[in-house]
């Protein structure tokens, strides 16, 4: 993972979990792939998967972050090692974007597919979805603050946005 | 499924592209009426994560035309280039980038240079191989590469990526041309150079 001052950028197929004061994780320039985002509620514990495709279909040597079905425990098991309770979890997904609408071979929408196979696997993770900014065909960047449990999200073009802010936001700073 | 590339394979891969972008650099000159200088080809075969920052900067807003190839190998030709290279290119065309007609003839650029440089691929390997219609876009160049490494990520988490850079003389204009196959696409074409 890059580091960069406080700020972790989570590239493609990595995973990374902090309770760093101050710190960010960021998935940037999401297009197919989807960044999957878990907040502890009252913890200051946060998650980011920069997931890549779908299914890992008995592949066990990718990256842990890279296919929808694995990230989703993976990163629910470095949250509770982190002391996260699964209680209090609460996710966000950003991406899966449909980048090329070059053909109607639906082999191409990975977006879709990505999205779809990390809502199974939480909804299997018994993980409900909070918020969401998904579909589309534009990238995306997303960005998870540690204090704060805020999740944000930049369109090409527009600002910084916020998209999800978690129970213990208001009771810092 | 490659974890990785040896030099020799990676070398004949060069060497491909050093070929294929030539051939792209000729059509795309007699396009602009200008000489088209070219670079020596980067192959890159690089862990997943870091193949992107090996193109350029995540966040970076670009243009891009994309075409799909298929055939006896799948794979995906990818032009990009900074959006006020995409101006200067529309300009030498004398046509407006921010038109319709603007996009359809950056789509064109990409197609001549698609074809010409898988044309001269085909033409080494004896692969049949043959360009899909493009698609002009503009967004962050982070989620444009991703999504087309995603493509061909499935079996294994080193990409390959060709590079070339293409100069327009005189017009401090420049573009980059990537070849993006899939695994399977790679084990093809190193096999039919015998190095497989």
């Amino acid at each position: 993972m890059r580091k960069l001052a406080a700020e972790t950028v989570v590239r493609m197929g990595e995973l990374s979990v902090s309770r760093t004061p101050g710190h960010v994780l960021a998935g940037i320039g999401l297009g197919s792939c989807i960044g999957l985002v878990f907040v502890e509620s009252f913890e200051p514990v946060v998650g980011l998967a920069h997931i890549v495709l779908p299914h890992s279909k008995g592949i066990s040597d990718a990256a842990l972050g890279k296919f929808a079905d694995r990230a989703v425990p993976a990163l629910l098991e470095q949250m509770t090692a982190s002391g996260a309770a699964h209680p209090n979890l609460e996710v966000v997904l950003v991406g899966g974007a449909r980048m090329f609408s070059l053909d109607s071979d639906s082999a191409l929408d990975i977006g879709r597919r990505n999205e779809q196979a990390a809502r199974e696997a939480l909804e299997h993770a018994g993980l409900p979805v909070r918020a969401a900014a998904t579909g589309g065909n534009q990238g995306r960047t997303v960005r998870v603050y540690v204090d704060s449990g805020r999740v944000t999200v930049k369109e090409p073009g527009s600002a910084e946005a916020e998209l999800f802010t978690s129970g213990r936001a208001g009771s810092e700073r | 499924m490659p974890d990785s590339y040896p030099e020799l394979q990676l070398d004949a891969l060069r060497e491909l592209a050093n070929i294929g972008s030539g051939t792209a650099a000729t059509a795309l000159s007699s396009m602009l009426a200008r000489p088209v200088d070219i670079s020596v080809p980067a192959a890159h075969a690089l862990p997943l994560a870091e193949v992107v920052d090996a193109v350029g900067t995540a966040d970076a807003f670009v243009s891009a035309v994309v075409l799909p190839i298929i055939g006896d190998l799948e794979a995906i030709a990818l032009l990009l280039f900074t959006t006020e290279d995409a101006s200067t290119l529309c300009t030498l065309l004398g046509v407006d980038v921010d038109s319709e007609v603007g996009r359809s003839a950056l789509g064109e650029i990409g197609n001549i240079l698609g074809t010409a440089y898988i044309g001269a691929l085909g033409m080494m390997t004896g692969l049949s191989l043959e360009p899909r219609p493009p698609q002009t876009m503009s967004d962050m160049l982070g989620a444009i590469v991703s999504s087309v490494l995603a493509i061909g990520a499935t079996e294994t988490d080193v990409a390959l990526l060709l590079d070339s850079e293409l100069t327009v003389e005189g017009a401090e204009c420049s573009l980059s041309f990537m070849l993006a196959p899939g695994s399977e696409g790679v084990a093809e074409i190193l096999g039919r150079l015998g190095i497989g």
